[in-house]
């Protein structure tokens, strides 16, 4: 997969800019490639998946960061499994009467 | 070879087999089924109503989008995104081979079209075109690889011009191969250019004509780069084949990966033309069904030109099909809560949209392909005067279910697409899975529309 969009180089190169901050938002910015995020989270998750040279507190950050993202993802997989129940039973309703 | 009551017998045959597996996908279909074929104590399809046939299509790639985001592991995403094998280059031989076969189709085109029989089943010139152009070779463009700049014989022929190289303006993009699609969609709907050989070379020869002074204006790389639409049409199937172009030489990767790279839709004008490829396949189908001759008729009667209303509702059409892609892919900004801008969300997830349209060309094209081929075949031995009976390969009924089964793929592998593309994109997983979420609503509604295209008893277009 080409990386581009994420190499650090080019991430912050003012003629192709991928991010589009609006102006009254806050940003949490990388310290090593100054790519904008919306939530604290989204900027330790990319520190620890981009950044090998991480520092102890970024360290810590990033392994909290990828605690909440866990109980997160394990959320929205039982409400997934719940839509996929919903769907299933909802359409043996359906067809039971419609066909 | 009327090519629309042709889709319309394989879309009413497929029918059937659409139920059987999208039945046979949602389990909860299947039980019912069962139910159904007890009560009525026949082993004849269940027949459901259009409704539940077009909710069970939308709710197989609903479920599919849920159960492709249980797959959280990003390092297993990037490997089935990353596994392939460099392949050796063709050689020069191989070349030469796909170069002269190509000019030879495009001269054996040219002479039976004008000097041949008239009839479209004995035509060399229609068979070339639409069994073994659009239909044979377009297929392995998608299933296997894109080998159309080396068989081009536009881009040949047009290659032996000087050129003025004129700089090709930057501003122009790909639009203009996004306007030539349409035309060229336009033109096949509202002319019997499937059925008349005389106005298809006609259109061959201008189409030559056109590339030939694009090339010779801007240089051959950068007209076939960026404004042809037949080669921008099989280099964007091509993404979808096994086998593609990298900047390291051929690669066999899975197929469908060649979609998640980044770099070769980087403009808004290649995501025109991305939604230009899956809103023309509608745009053949819709113009068939009776809604459309209800649409129609009372603008025809009150005098308005046919051909005015059709380019109208392709000009709309293809509009509302932009704008809806990109408020579903803009969506994606607040979904997931990202600061990159829309234009890079739509232009990541635009590709996927390329499966979804390689498994409705399947589905269109298979049966002709199969049927037609040997056709092709005995009348190639002899163009100008071909046999007086000409074989047709009986197609089993199978082969529409091959097509729906495509459908469902071309769907499956979108999704798929999607959820690699995001992961690349975020750095959080859950961000990954919310960012997927307009374009999951637009996949779904694109389904429901399409499979209710291809339950309508399809017909050719009316008023022209």
């Amino acid at each position: 997969m080409s990386r581009v969009d994420h190499s650090p180089a080019d991430a912050r190169d003012p003629a192709d800019d991928p991010y589009e901050v609006p102006p009254d938002a806050t940003a949490f910015t990388c310290p090593r490639c100054g790519r904008p995020f919306a939530r604290e989270r989204h900027r330790d998750l990319h520190l620890g998946q981009d950044h090998p040279d991480l520092d102890d507190d970024e360290r810590a950050a990033y392994e909290r960061a990828r605690e909440a993202e866990s109980d997160d993802l394990r959320r929205f997989r039982i409400v997934s499994l719940g839509m996929l129940v919903l769907l299933y039973f909802g359409f043996l309703f359906l067809y039971a009467i419609a066909a | 070879m009327d090519r629309h009551s042709r889709c319309a017998g394989v879309a009413r045959r497929a029918v059937p087999f659409a139920l059987a597996t999208l039945a046979a996908l949602a389990s909860a279909a299947r039980v019912a089924a069962h139910a159904g074929g007890v009560r009525s104590a026949t082993r004849e399809t269940v027949t459901v109503p259009t409704w539940l046939f077009l909710a069970t299509g939308g709710a197989v790639v609903g479920a599919s989008f849920l159960l492709a985001s249980a797959v959280t592991d990003r390092t297993y995403v990037r490997r089935i995104d990353g596994w392939g094998r460099a392949l050796p280059d063709a050689g020069r031989v191989a070349r030469f081979l796909a170069r002269a076969v190509g000019i030879a189709a495009l001269a054996i085109t040219i002479v039976a079209g004008l000097f041949g029989p008239t009839s479209a089943t004995d035509s060399a010139a229609v068979l070339i075109v639409w069994v073994g152009w659009w239909a044979v070779f377009v297929l392995s463009a998608y299933l296997l690889g894109n080998a159309w700049p080396a068989v081009d014989p536009f881009r040949a022929i047009a290659g032996a011009f000087p050129s003025l190289d004129r700089p090709y303006p930057e501003r122009l993009g790909s639009w203009p191969a996004v306007a030539g699609l349409l035309t060229l969609v336009y033109l096949e709907v509202v002319t019997p250019m499937a059925d008349d050989p005389r106005l298809l070379t006609a259109l061959v020869l201008g189409y030559l004509g056109v590339s030939v002074a694009g090339s010779v204006a801007f240089g051959v790389d950068d007209w076939f780069g960026s404004a042809d639409p037949v080669s921008k049409l099989l280099a964007a199937y091509g993404r979808v084949a096994p086998v593609t172009r990298t900047d390291d030489g051929l690669r066999l990767r899975l197929p469908g990966m060649g979609l998640t790279d980044a770099a070769w839709v980087d403009g808004r004008d290649d995501v025109g033309f991305v939604v230009a490829i899956v809103f023309v396949t509608t745009y053949d189908g819709f113009v068939g069904t009776g809604l459309w001759t209800d649409i129609a008729r009372p603008l025809v009667e009150a005098g308005v030109p046919a051909l005015v209303v059709y380019l109208a509702a392709m000009s709309v059409g293809y509009g509302l099909f932009l704008a809806l892609y990109l408020a579903s892919a803009s969506a994606a900004r607040r979904t997931a809560d990202t600061y990159l801008a829309p234009g890079v969300l739509a232009r990541r997830f635009a590709p996927s949209l390329l499966a979804i349209a390689a498994g409705y060309h399947i589905a269109h094209n298979l049966a002709t392909a199969l049927s037609l081929s040997p056709t092709l075949a005995v009348v190639l031995t002899s163009p100008l005067s071909p046999p007086a009976t000409v074989p047709a390969l009986l197609v089993p009924g199978w082969v529409g279910g091959v097509g729906v089964a495509a459908v469902l793929g071309g769907h499956l592998l979108a999704v798929w697409v999607a959820h690699s593309v995001a992961y690349d994109l975020f750095p959080d997983r859950l961000q990954a899975i919310r960012s997927q979420y307009g374009v999951t609503v637009a996949m779904v509604a694109y389904t429901m529309a399409s499979l209710w295209i291809v339950s309508r008893p399809g017909g050719a277009p009316p008023f022209v």
